[in-house]
């Protein structure tokens, strides 16, 4: 049990990817003796969340929402002209560490689909023209 | 016409140096028990989906021992199809706060939580600010308003897990767990965060209280009908032409008329092949089938539930298959995998889905399909779990010529 009351895992966790863009392995030992936890247990923990990553992304995370409402305001088409734009499949980080592409459940913007997300930042009503531009802004 | 009732929308509310609190001052001079008969007269329903009466959860939680507690807002919202909660936490955050603040004066709790999924970057940052600014303001931390009330509020990002908008999987994570859910009893009042009596509410549910303090119960219980009292906010999406954030008096209107009227109708066509009155885990309805009010008993009514508002309209000519896959895959990304026939059986199913574009369903996998369903809802202890088959099951039934392969009698 990871009680430390004053210390909250997930604030912390979110912080250390800030730091470094993803959770390092010692950090994971530090997090592991701060909370007196096995480390397989904190890493357990941190691997439950699809937004938490132990291995280096890309400098941009893309994540483009394929649930339902904007499956119906054709988001596939957004990210099948993403994927090719970027050569990159679901989940996958471009040799160049520039873009990690994630293909996710609902941001939602379900109102204003399709949405994409530039790592903190929400485009909405995006049209593939639009959506390539905005990638190449970040080469 | 349909017409909105204004009761939680309203212009935008941030500013913590100019906003009086009004309920929550009103509610300091109440005290404990008044607050609570107020939220219990008011027959105010828990907005997260469950609908569970705020006013019992927190009685109960009133009466709790405890050396501390907790009281948490769950704004984790994350079902495809919803994102009321959002337009709350990003123009009214401070009637939530309030909302909160009541809650945990009148259940006796000292510590707060706002819990804000991960991909919320711009309400993350708005209540943050609100945070700060109430610290500052005197608003949060000891003897708020000079009542002897100490209160203080801590913001946790959620990481993408849509289980941990389950009461239980939420305090799991804030405990720095998975977010999985847990065997209930004990309720999250009787031992929750910490082990402490823990109060769970949905956004909306707090905004309402918030509102219901500051007019008054009779003010709420005058609007929408005998079991569904007050308004709700909706959110519309999918094949619709106007798709946003919509504030409905519980009664005074159809299903029909929302998407007719608010919606302006659907997109690129008249009916539409189905709505899902409630997000992804409540089941379809057809176009003969939106006559009912919008009540939480009008739909169920109709077969189906009113959920956390979110209506999607699905166009006449879409792809049924592609549909299924889309629902399907939503729960086995997000189950959390503890109970096995969730974890396994939407995973099943996915694949089953996967195997037929194109190609219609023989009526033994639609008898698995349903069983698969069944089986999860009985063994599954989260309502993601329980509920994951709903929409899908639902599908099958009502478009049987489209998806399942024709019966050949032999004499």
């Amino acid at each position: 049990m990871l009680e430390l009351e004053n210390e909250i895992f997930l604030e912390m966790v979110h912080n250390i990817q800030e730091t470094y863009g993803y959770v390092p392995e010692r950090e994971i030992n530090q997090l592991a003796e701060k909370f007196d936890q096995p480390r397989a247990k904190i890493y357990g923990a941190i691997k439950f969340y699809s937004m938490f990553y132990t291995e280096p992304t890309g400098k941009y995370v893309i994540r483009i929402c394929d649930s339902l409402s904007c499956h119906l305001n054709d988001s596939h088409d957004l990210l099948l002209a993403v994927e090719n734009f970027l050569g990159l499949k679901n989940g996958e980080t471009s040799p160049d560490q520039l873009f990690t592409l994630e293909v996710v459940e609902c941001l939602g913007h379900c109102g204003e689909g399709p949405v994409m997300m530039v790592n903190d930042k929400m485009y909405t009503e995006l049209s593939k023209g639009r959506a390539l531009e905005i990638l190449k802004e970040c080469q | 016409m349909v017409k909105e009732r204004k009761f939680l929308k309203g212009p935008r509310l941030r500013d913590v140096s100019t906003y009086e609190f009004p309920g929550l001052k009103k509610a300091l001079s109440l005290g404990p028990d008044r607050i609570i008969q107020q939220i219990s007269d008011a027959r105010l329903l828990g907005r997260g989906g469950a609908g569970f009466p705020t006013g019992t959860k927190w009685d109960l939680a009133l009466q709790q021992q405890g050396e501390r507690k907790y009281m948490i807002c769950n704004a984790d919202e994350g079902e495809p199809g919803t994102f009321k909660d959002r337009y709350l936490l990003e123009e009214r955050p401070l009637k939530v706060l309030e909302g909160l603040m009541i809650g945990a004066y009148a259940v006796g709790a000292t510590q707060g939580y706002i819990y804000i999924r991960g991909e919320y970057s711009e309400p993350i940052k708005i209540v943050r600010e609100i945070l700060e600014d109430a610290r500052e303001e005197g608003i949060l931390g000891e003897d708020i308003f000079g009542s002897g009330f100490d209160f203080d509020i801590k913001l946790v990002r959620g990481a993408g897990a849509y289980v941990c908008g389950d009461e239980t999987s939420l305090i799991n994570s804030i405990e720095g767990k998975r977010g999985i859910s847990r065997i209930k009893p004990p309720y999250p009042i009787q031992e929750g965060l910490y082990g402490h009596p823990t109060v769970v509410n949905n956004v909306e549910s707090l905004a309402c209280a918030a509102e219901i303090i500051k007019q008054g119960a009779g003010e709420f219980a005058a609007l929408g009908t005998d079991n569904s009292r007050g308004t709700k906010l909706i959110s519309l999406s999918g094949d619709i032409n106007i798709s946003e954030v919509f504030e409905i008096e519980f009664g005074s209107c159809t299903l029909s008329e929302i998407i007719e009227n608010l919606g302006g109708g659907v997109r690129r066509g008249r009916d539409p092949k189905f709505v899902i009155p409630g997000g992804l885990s409540t089941a379809a309805l057809l176009p003969e089938e939106l006559d009912c009010t919008y009540t939480y008993e009008g739909i169920e009514s109709a077969g189906s539930s009113l959920g956390s508002g979110a209506i999607i309209v699905v166009g006449e000519s879409r792809d049924l298959v592609d549909i299924l896959l889309k629902v399907s895959r939503f729960y086995m990304d997000e189950t959390c995998g503890t109970c096995f026939p969730c974890r396994e059986g939407n995973k099943q199913i996915n694949y089953m889905l996967s195997q037929h574009r194109n190609k219609k369903f023989s009526g033994q996998e639609v008898e698995l399909i349903e069983d698969i369903g069944e089986v999860i809802a009985a063994a599954a202890r989260c309502g993601l779990g329980q509920t994951s088959l709903s929409l899908i099951n639902s599908i099958f039934n009502k478009f049987p010529e489209e998806l399942i392969e024709e019966v050949i009698h032999v004499d």
